[in-house]
């Protein structure tokens, strides 16, 4: 399988063609439990486990006031490289390099 | 239902992820659990389900979670994981995006 | 008889064997116990008269019931010639009968002196043990019962060896029957009730024997013949009858299979002996025995049978009636499943020598006569149907046979059918399916103590362990091809690989190596006179009242010039979505054509070393092609042919290209795979938009000092590690023509501001500027040419001495000013004395603060500072040495 000359071009037809072309890009992930990833996409599989590096990622803490208020607080954090399980993503989208 | 039984459960991943953590083994991890707790060791080995063994264990935020506190290492099921956090150092990425290149041609040239 | 449970009223016994019924195999598993008087058309249930001690070497001797009787499905066909004893014997059977006769005289006098011996082994008879009515003379049932075991054929060999032993003993003398009545029983003893009964035996032993062997052995004899009339079974008769079977039987036992038998059956003692240890050797013969036995008996009877009753069912009863009163008491014992009294018979067979009471000379002569009726009478009274009765022997043999396979697998698929039904073939299919996947499963954890097979094929892994020096895991497995080529092939993988550091520094040495070169070049032409340092240096350095900073403004002046004047003039930088992804899209595509054109290098076949190879030549032909058409593709996958439209709102694509970072990664491994004019053209294409290339155009020094965007520095920092060295490497080869045409292009179509107040620009103008230096040095180029050069340098002179204040990155301290003295190094290499002046006086500040602030340095970063300016200092003719003087 190393040996599989068969690197088909970049033809897009599948779903996840589209995550390739990101690929050393930076991308945006949504997972589940109100997170979100940025960071530069190194490596993906069928089941969108994904490598990033350069991660920040986003939680978005719901809280709840005295007033019953609820307010949403962002967390957030980084990380240099970072395996991120597939059955968590919700989405991959790529990012426009800032 | 039958049908659903009859699909295999559990499907090992690709080639590419596993061996992808076995060059990180003996290598500093953490690995983020889909409960929010954080396990900071060792990596022993990773199997194909990426089923996970951590040596010299620590809770990050040991507070919190005080339950593994006497525990030395650890084997977490592949399923719970939320992230593992890596050294870069000792990541190639470049090969690592190659590898993924290849992996994503092998499975396009598969029939459907 | 109601007494024997047989109701003659309803003929045949609906679970007993029938005439018109094939033996059931199995019938006496469920019959011979509750049922056992109606099973009593055997005669005699062996399980009351004996006491079961049969029953405990039945196992044992089971093992060979398949070879003596054919009971596997291979065996019909050996068994067939076995049987064939009429044919054979009867031819001889004159000398049969004399034999047997000499025989029986010779014999009495071995067996007086067993007899002496044998006596407390006798004891061990167990079956006679607590069946009193065996004493009785007449008591004769066990003959019977004989009879109907061989009904099945097979079950006998037990008993027939038993016997035959004794017949060699003894022809004539009849009575054995104890021991084949003592066959059956079905009650299995333990070995100490087995003794028991042994010992209690013992007390009564000789007196029994005989008077019973008279009796039973009639009975016997006469079933199975049935030449003679039930009612004439005497001793007298029973002698007769014996002879003829005896003669048969006896001859072939004794010469042909057993000629030194005879002396070890003799005695009672041997026998006992025998029997644990010898057991394994009797079955053979017993087996051989039996074969022979059983058809001549068989053919003896059937035909005696035929005239004299139309059904055997009613001799048999005959038989019983006369043999009822006589074993009266014994009757109700006598039912029994002959398929279990064949087993039976064997045991008794057994035992007889031990277990008979009766003088060893008896015993013998006892065996004799019973052995020959239990090899005739099983099968043709008993059992056959008439229909069967008159089928040639051979046919009916294997009719037999069939039978009891059939009902064998009968009862088999019996037991396997009771589940049948249950589930539908869609649910075996399933839970088929269940398991095949369970299989699939449980393999892949098979992989788990061997990982690293399903490893040896991880590109990442493989590779990665290889570049990383790890030790491989398994070490026996050759270094895989592909990761050897791979690292071969992305060389040092500097830069594109993603390890910053790494492969930035040999470029820069390569580049200061360059430098260097060309300095020196440059010191070995005749010294500037000229240049006076105090005059040029001090003047200007001793001013602090002068500062550069109004010139810088100015110059900031023009650079925003620059910039409203690209505004209008150049393409728009900024990529629309679409334009992004078809740009990712070819990125992609030049990255599967290059893993091919990787994989495609290591497949290549070693160059044919003889001519007349025409394989490997035409292998060679072919990876040509084939990399030809790879190459093809992979220039048409960079879009470097595009049109080059200057005025155009969109950036080329081959640029396009290059501001993404994978696509900078991608030049060095494109540069091993395309030929020189491609390099060129691709280094011509970098240096002609050179001034609007991402590395450029983002990292332009911003207004008050700031950096470039943290993003655009590592843009820098990426080409430089990737591009720059692909491109480096071929500008250290080209031609002076190559070179020069590369200084016109920059000069004349660059916006030079831009270009030189970056490092990539700077890096790229200081790479052609040292390679002219040296090649003026070593190749000694011709003066027109060489003039067209200096044509070209005084142009591109002209256009970067305003700039030449601006070059340096905005902080002396930072000290990342090196590619900066380097290119001034270059400059001032290949410029004449003139330029030279106006060299150091347009970089004098910079010079001298340098020098200043390395003074505040520790050793080592100073004199490398100081390096970085002697380097250009050098170039032209000074050296900051003497500057320090």
């Amino acid at each position: 399988m190393a040996d599989s000359g068969d690197v088909d071009a970049a033809a897009v037809s599948e779903p996840l063609d589209l995550v390739r072309l990101s690929l050393d890009e930076i991308v945006f992930v949504k997972l589940r439990g109100d997170r979100e990833l940025k960071g530069r996409l190194h490596a993906y599989d069928s089941h969108c486990n994904l490598v990033l590096g350069d991660v920040e990622e986003t939680i978005y803490v719901v809280e709840d006031d005295d007033d019953e208020e609820e307010t949403v607080r962002t967390l957030k954090k980084q990380s240099e490289m970072l395996f991120v399980r597939g059955d968590s993503v919700v989405l991959i989208s790529p990012q426009a390099a800032s | 239902m039958r049908v659903n039984l009859i699909r295999p459960i559990l499907i090992p991943f690709p080639l590419g992820i596993p061996g992808f953590f076995k060059t990180l083994v003996d290598h500093e991890v953490t690995v983020e659990l889909k409960n929010d707790i954080s396990i900071k060791g060792i990596l022993k080995s990773v199997d194909q389900f990426l089923n996970i063994k951590l040596d010299d264990i620590q809770v990050v935020e040991e507070l919190k979670y005080p339950h593994l506190s006497s525990v030395k290492n650890v084997f977490i099921r592949g399923s719970v994981v939320r992230y593992v956090h890596l050294p870069s150092a000792a990541v190639d990425t470049a090969l690592l995006e190659d590898a993924t290149r290849r992996e994503a041609a092998s499975q396009a040239s598969k029939p459907r | 008889m109601s007494f024997f449970g047989f109701d003659s009223s309803r003929g045949h016994p609906a679970h007993g064997p029938g005439f018109g019924t094939a033996p059931d195999a199995f019938a006496s598993i469920s019959q011979h116990r509750g049922t056992g008087q109606v099973d009593d058309d055997e005669g005699i249930d062996f399980d009351d008269t004996y006491d079961g001690l049969g029953d405990q070497l039945e196992e044992a001797d089971d093992d060979f019931n398949d070879d003596t009787f054919g009971g596997g499905e291979s065996k019909n066909e050996p068994v067939g010639k076995d049987f064939d004893f009429f044919g054979s014997t009867s031819k001889v059977t004159g000398a049969i009968n004399e034999e047997a006769v000499r025989y029986n005289r010779q014999q009495p006098p071995p067996k007086t002196t067993v007899a002496h011996s044998s006596p407390p082994k006798q004891d061990s008879k167990p079956y006679r043990t607590g069946y009193e009515a065996y004493k009785n003379p007449s008591y004769i049932p066990e003959l019977q019962v004989d009879p109907g075991l061989w009904g099945t054929g097979p079950a006998k060999p037990a008993n027939d060896y038993g016997f035959q032993q004794s017949q060699q003993g003894e022809y004539g003398s009849g009575p054995s029957q104890q021991r084949s009545s003592g066959a059956a029983p079905k009650i299995m003893m333990s070995l100490e009730e087995v003794e028991a009964a042994m010992r209690a035996q013992a007390k009564k032993p000789t007196p029994i024997s005989e008077p019973q062997q008279q009796t039973q052995a009639p009975p016997q004899f006469s079933i199975p013949q049935m030449q003679q009339q039930l009612p004439a079974i005497t001793r007298d008769t029973h002698q007769q009858v014996t002879t003829p079977y005896s003669h048969a039987m006896a001859p072939q036992n004794m010469n042909a299979q057993h000629p030194a038998a005879p002396p070890d059956f003799g005695s009672g003692q041997i026998r006992i002996q025998q029997r644990p240890s010898q057991q394994p050797s009797h079955h053979k013969h017993r087996s051989s025995q039996i074969l022979q036995n059983e058809p001549p008996t068989r053919a003896n009877s059937t035909p005696q049978i035929a005239p004299n009753l139309q059904a055997t069912a009613p001799q048999q009863i005959l038989q019983r009636g006369q043999n009822m009163p006589h074993q009266a008491p014994d009757a109700q014992e006598s039912p029994r499943p002959r398929q279990i009294l064949q087993n039976p018979n064997r045991h008794s067979a057994q035992f007889g020598p031990r277990t008979d009471g009766a003088p060893p000379s008896a015993q013998i002569q006892q065996r004799g006569p019973v052995a020959v009726p239990n090899g005739t009478n099983p099968t043709p009274v008993i059992y056959h149907p008439s229909q069967i009765m008159n089928l040639p022997e051979e046919e009916r043999r294997l009719y037999l046979e069939e039978e009891a396979k059939r009902a064998k697998r009968n009862h088999k698929i019996f037991l396997l059918s009771k589940g049948n039904g249950l589930m539908t073939p869609q649910d075996k299919n399933f839970i088929t399916r269940i398991q095949l996947q369970q299989l699939m499963t449980a393999t892949g954890n098979v992989n788990e103590p061997d990982p690293d097979a399903s490893l040896s094929e991880d590109f990442y892994y493989q590779v990665y362990n290889q570049i990383e020096n790890r030790p491989r895991q398994n070490p026996q497995q050759p270094l895989s091809n592909f990761a050897q080529t791979y690292l071969f092939r992305t060389g040092g993988r500097q830069g594109g690989m993603g390890r910053r550091y790494r492969g930035g520094d040999s470029h820069m040495q390569r580049m200061e190596q360059q430098v260097q070169r060309a300095v020196e070049a440059a010191k070995a032409k005749p010294k500037n006179k000229q240049l006076v340092i105090e005059g040029s240096l001090g003047k200007i350095s001793f001013s602090n009242a002068k500062t550069p900073k109004p010139l810088l403004n100015i110059r900031r002046h023009d650079s925003s010039d620059f910039a409203s004047r690209s505004s209008g003039k150049k393409p728009q930088v900024a990529l629309s979505t679409t334009d992004r992804k078809a740009i990712l899209k070819n990125i992609e595509a030049v990255y599967s054509t290059l893993m091919k054109m990787e994989d495609h290098d290591r497949r290549q076949p070693p160059p044919p070393t003889n001519e007349s190879d025409t394989l490997s030549i035409q292998a060679a032909a072919e990876w040509q092609q084939t990399w030809k058409d790879l190459n093809e593709k992979l220039w048409t996958d960079l879009k470097v042919n595009e049109p080059i439209m200057p005025e155009s709102a969109s950036l080329h694509p081959f640029i396009a290209f290059l501001s993404y970072p994978k696509g900078k990664k991608a030049i060095p491994r494109i540069f091993n795979h395309i030929d020189e004019n491609q390099r060129l053209t691709i280094l011509t294409l970098v240096l002609i938009h050179l001034d609007i290339i991402d590395v450029v155009r983002l990292a332009q020094p911003q207004p008050h000092g700031s950096q470039p965007s943290l993003m655009a520095r590592e843009q820098v920092d990426l080409f430089l590690q990737t591009v720059m060295p692909s491109l480096f490497s071929y500008v250290t080869e080209a031609p002076l023509v190559v070179v020069i045409g590369m200084l016109g292009l920059a000069t004349e179509r660059l916006n030079m501001s831009a270009v030189a107040r970056t490092r990539v620009g700077l890096e790229m103008l200081t790479m052609v500027l040292s390679r002219a230096a040296i090649i003026r040095a070593v190749e000694a180029p011709e003066d027109e040419i060489w003039n067209q050069w200096l044509a070209v340098y005084n142009s591109f002179f002209d256009t970067i001495e305003p700039l030449l204040g601006e070059i340096f990155p905005a902080s002396v301290n930072a000290g990342q000013d090196q590619y900066v003295w380097q290119f001034l190094a270059a400059t001032g290499s290949g410029a004449n004395p003139e330029q030279q002046q106006r060299l150091v006086l347009a970089v004098k500040d910079r010079v001298m603060e340098t020098l200043q602030q390395s003074k505040t340095l520790p050793p080592e970063m100073a004199s490398q500072r100081r390096g970085n300016v002697n380097l250009f200092m050098q170039a032209i003719g000074l050296d900051v040495d003497l500057l320090d003087g």
